[in-house]
């Protein structure tokens, strides 16, 4: 760790944050505020037969799709805008929107709402993957469930397992995942100037309001949309906010007074999108040296009853199907499809947790199945620069996983501790090798963002940056003052970065993908250069930079062909556990951590992703446990829905390798996401090698274990 | 419309009890999130409430001497914290106390509020089944005590009275040399049980002369055989040792959980008698 962009400052927001000053979306004052609640959808599958509506007394309001304009559409327009802002004639899942009651009094207003009564006509709904493949009680989507499919294709597969000697096969089952930030979901439309403008706790203020202009059919220009300080996201305020806020400017529209859409917890739990469900099975084919010569994998999202980010989730999945291997012959068959639940949608990651769970529980089994070290067997196939991927591009990154293997080795004597736990009863350590491409898929970021950052010379020797990404908790605010700042050779608390604004800022893109840093940052890497070679000019001045794809990346996006992504982040974990044999339940003695996101920006807010991704990884991989029953989710409280505590794990032990990338700020790569994908299967490893039994799914619940061992 | 009322004092407390039957509230970490609204709207309690925390006569905990037996006085304001740190609350009560949530909500909550409240996952119920807890209750006018495991009838069901309050709970303090509580919890801290265990029991003249065994969040209340404990009655730690299989096998038949959000009835079942089992065999070991 040698740059000196990585050295610590104080976080801008540290202060105001402890103190409790922070002003969130339920802080804020409104005159002559309105506060909203949706009437939902009881049913999971069901046609509207009539809804029963008592006198609304004057200033309360149900606004439903009759009261969208004849120029706008009761469709949101996310990647996809299947879904509908508000129910029609019937629903599809459980908490779909059907209404908008608002009014002066939330206790009036409840009281309204618990006067409505929804007349169903009940269909049989589908939930499962096998529902859905058989289209039980008729397509939801499509004539067969299919919202979309890929194959990718590399090498040979079936003449290369005409030679295999041996093949292995296994089932990888992952589950729904809560982000449970801390803030819930919560957004206020207001009417002000003549115009709506929304307020909201979000992650892609941009992407609200060209929803919110398709819905109501009005240009873009008329919609302003402000961030407000957001209290975490992880993906889940990336396109759901959007869901809430189209009602919400449908009931602004025509009440022309503020408006407030604040979700209680036990509401966000339920009616939120959560991570996609997977089911992935992989079959190998090996030589007698026990080298892989084939693999085929055939992976399974469950996007619910609404499309929206889906098919881009899977792509992710796929397109990290064989994780950070060398397979000369490979196929991915990769399905997305609809069910009556509720529609899952981003959650740090995006389907790259999914895929590489699978993988590397499968690469351990095979290993175990032939009785190697699964890290031995696992490094023989580690990927290696200018190799060819899974999309018939050659790997670009330098690798540096050998190196990092060294580095993890000698932190965790992870090597030693494997085999002295091998006839332990009760110890076990796993580990795992991921990476995660940064930015947008193939070329997105230039065919459908194509970011702008813009700075300025203000008065008292400050500068002003604008950008559309926000500070969520994961430290931006203070990462981009300082790119910003070292170029301008200013302190970074001269950097002016307010949270966006749409009449202010330009469009840089959402902030996702793990692209903030590693795209946006380098865009205000060059922007700044711009603005100190005009410095001089005077206050006022102003430099934008315009995002250009690298020529030297290829990209064909029918067919998801190429350059997948412009650079990965790479990681390395151990995690060492010891189970309790009268209880089953685990505990985690150890984690580890090995990194190469190129360079951190600063290293204390990158420990902090380390330590926050790996521990949100641990949950969904321990104890995140949510079920459906009927189509709607169990753990809907914080008391069922359990996260972990600092009590369940310990610290995690964290270092990071540099590896410069040259279109990054300072050589940063993205590493938001990456940070969450090695834990869940090196935990599950452990597990494994703790209890002598193999571990296909996750949640790992000491339940799961018992039936194991049984 | 419900009303709200805050006495001065416990007479008065039971004259308000006596004359408007209102609910009473403790520290609220039951009832404020039973009866939890829209935030920024009013609870939805059914009945008038009347607040009980502040009560300073029932803010104490002490030790009263008859005859030969010690008995610890657990007043009924007092919070999980009050009976954490004192330091004649038995081992395996002092443990289940500290299993529930987090001292923040320890600082709130009372004893009493636990046991009334009567969840088969109150983890304070598990320990006080197993101790014999007597529960002091007080009208205008009378007052009665009825040991815990009739005073709780069913899942948030009790004997008490809609003009009693529950003033005391008393624990006799008997000599227990083998004394276990576990929780099985969903995590590790702030979390509800999936299950519970207590075991305490001692021995005169190497033969078992007191036991209690008692299973938390495995049926709608509390389950204690007093029946299978007396077969252990008299035993030599070498003579339970042999007996283990059986007891096992017994107690499977009282074990009849259910499935819900937080567990499976396989897996409650299992691991109640494997902690059973456990604590069993440390106790054959002890003589
Ligand atoms: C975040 C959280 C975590 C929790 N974790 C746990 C846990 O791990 N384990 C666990 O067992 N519980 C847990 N609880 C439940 C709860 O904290 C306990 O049951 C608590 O002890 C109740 O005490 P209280 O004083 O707050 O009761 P209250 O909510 O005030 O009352 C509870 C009941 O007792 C009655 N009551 C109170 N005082 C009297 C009296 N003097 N006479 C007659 N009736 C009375 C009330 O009418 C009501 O029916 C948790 C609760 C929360 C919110």
């Amino acid at each position: 760790m040698g740059a000196k962009i990585s050295i610590p400052v104080r976080r801008i927001d540290a202060k105001e944050k402890a103190g409790g000053w922070t002003k969130y979306i339920g802080d804020y004052q409104f005159k002559n505020l309105q506060h909203g609640r949706f009437l939902r959808s009881e049913r999971a599958r069901a046609k509207i037969i009539e809804i029963k509506k008592p006198d609304f007394p004057e200033g309360y309001y149900y606004i439903d799709a009759s009261d969208i304009p004849s120029s706008g559409k009761n469709n949101i327009q996310m990647i996809k805008d299947d879904w509908r802002v508000f129910a029609v004639s019937d629903v599809k899942y459980i908490g779909e929107t059907i209404a908008v009651i608002l009014g002066p009094d939330k206790q009036k207003v409840l009281d309204l709402l618990n006067q409505i009564e929804v007349i169903y006509e009940d269909l049989v709904p589908a939930f499962t993957f096998d529902d859905a493949l058989s289209c039980k009680g008729g397509a939801v989507y499509g004539d067969n469930n299919i919202f979309s499919e890929y194959l990718l294709n590399v090498g040979n597969v079936d003449n290369a397992f005409k030679d295999a000697v041996k093949i292995v096969e296994g089932k990888y089952e992952t589950g729904f995942q809560e982000h449970l930030y801390m803030e819930t979901q919560g957004l206020v439309g207001a009417w002000e100037d003549e115009k709506i403008t929304i307020y909201a706790s979000s992650q892609c203020p941009f992407y609200i309001r060209k929803s919110v202009a398709v819905t109501l059919g009005v240009p873009v220009g008329d919609i302003r949309v402000r961030q407000t300080t957001t209290g975490g996201a992880f993906g889940g305020k990336e396109h759901f906010p959007d869901v809430i806020a189209t009602p919400l400017a449908v009931a602004v529209n025509k009440v022309k007074k503020p408006v407030a859409m604040i979700y209680d917890r036990i509401e966000d739990i339920s009616f939120t999108s959560k991570r996609h469900p997977s089911k992935i099975t992989i079959k190998t084919g090996l030589d007698k040296n026990n080298n892989i010569i084939a693999m085929d994998i055939d992976t399974l999202v469950n996007g619910g009853a609404y499309e929206s980010s889906t098919t881009i989730v899977l792509q992710r999945a796929i397109l990290h199907g064989i994780g950070v291997y060398n397979i000369p012959n490979a196929r991915i068959r990769g399905r997305a499809v609809a069910t009556n639940t509720f529609p899952s949608d981003a959650y740090r990651g995006f389907g790259a947790p999914q895929g590489l769970f699978a993988i590397e529980m499968h690469m351990s089994h095979v290993a175990d199945e032939l009785g190697l070290d699964s890290s031995d067997f696992r490094r023989k196939h580690f990927i290696k620069t200018n190799d060819i991927t899974i999309t018939n591009a050659k790997m670009h990154d330098e690798v540096k996983l050998p190196e990092m293997f060294a580095k993890i080795d000698e932190m965790s004597d992870y090597s030693s501790r494997v085999k002295k736990y091998t006839d332990d009863p009760v110890k076990g350590i796993g580990i795992a090798f991921v990476n995660h491409g940064g930015g947008f898929t193939g070329n997105g970021e230039q065919a459908i963002i194509k970011g702008v950052v813009k700075m300025k010379r203000l008065e008292g020797g400050k500068a002003g940056l604008y950008v559309s990404v926000v500070e969520m908790g994961q430290g931006l605010q203070t990462t981009m003052r300082k790119i910003a700042a070292k170029e301008l050779g200013l302190d970074y608390e001269d950097i002016v970065y307010d949270n966006p604004d749409t009449d202010i800022v330009p469009d840089s893109g959402p902030t996702c993908a793990s692209r903030s840093i590693m795209v946006v940052g380098f865009l205000v890497q060059e922007c700044a250069k711009k603005l100190k070679a005009k410095w001089n000019e005077g206050v006022g001045v102003e430099a934008e930079d315009v995002y250009k794809h690298p020529d030297e990346l290829i990209w064909e996006q029918e067919t998801l062909q190429g350059d997948a992504y412009p650079s990965y982040g790479w990681g390395i974990n151990v995690v060492e556990v010891e189970f309790d044999p009268v209880t089953y339940e685990v505990k985690t003695t150890g984690i580890w951590a090995v990194w190469d996101i190129g360079v951190a920006i600063d290293e204390i807010i990158m420990q902090g992703q380390s330590s926050g991704g790996v521990i949100q990884a641990l949950g969904y991989a321990s104890i995140e446990k949510c079920e459906l029953k009927n189509g709607a989710f169990m753990q809907h409280t914080m008391a069922d829905y359990t996260i972990p505590t600092s009590l369940d794990f310990p610290k995690v032990e964290t270092c990071f390798i540099d590896n410069p990338y040259k279109y990054g700020p300072s050589g940063a790569k993205g590493a938001g996401e990456l940070v969450f994908d090695a834990a869940p299967p090196a935990y599950a490893e452990a597990v494994q090698n703790a209890i002598g039994k193999r571990i296909y799914d996750i949640p790992v619940t000491p339940e799961m274990i018992m039936g194991a061992l049984k | 419309m419900v009303d709200s009322y805050r006495p001065k004092d416990l007479k008065d407390a039971l004259s308000i009890r006596a004359e408007y039957n209102p609910q009473p509230l403790a520290g609220g970490t039951d009832l404020m999130v039973r009866y939890q609204s829209w935030s920024g709207t009013l609870p939805l309690f059914t009945k008038s409430v009347m607040f009980v925390g502040h009560l300073k006569e029932m803010k104490y905990i002490k030790k009263e001497a008859k005859d030969k037996t010690v008995t610890l006085v657990i007043g009924g304001t007092a919070t999980l914290t009050d009976v954490a740190n004192n330091p004649d609350t038995p081992e395996v009560l002092k443990k289940a106390v500290l299993s529930i949530a987090a001292p923040a909500l320890r600082n709130n909550a009372t004893l009493t509020g636990n046991i009334c409240n009567a969840s088969p996952a109150g983890d304070s119920i598990c320990a006080l089944y197993a101790l014999d807890a007597v529960i002091v209750i007080e009208k205008n006018g009378g007052s009665r005590e009825v040991p815990i495991m009739e005073f709780i009838t069913g899942p948030g069901r009790t004997v008490l009275g809609s003009d009693e309050l529950v003033t005391a709970i008393k624990i006799p303090l008997k000599a227990s040399s083998v004394n276990d509580f576990t929780k099985v919890g969903t995590r590790r801290a702030n979390a509800l049980s999936k299950l519970s265990f207590t075991g305490v029991a001692d021995y005169k003249n190497g033969r078992i002369d007191s036991i209690a065994l008692t299973f938390g969040a495995v049926g709608p209340t509390v389950v204690r055989s007093v029946e299978l404990e007396k077969k252990l009655i008299g035993l030599s730690g070498s003579e339970l040792k042999a007996r283990i299989p059986k007891v096992i096998d017994d107690y499977s038949t009282v074990i009849v959980p259910i499935d819900d959000q937080r567990s499976t009835a396989v897996y409650r079942k299992k691991v109640a008698l494997n902690l059973l089992e456990k604590y069993l065999k440390e106790l054959s070991s002890h003589e």
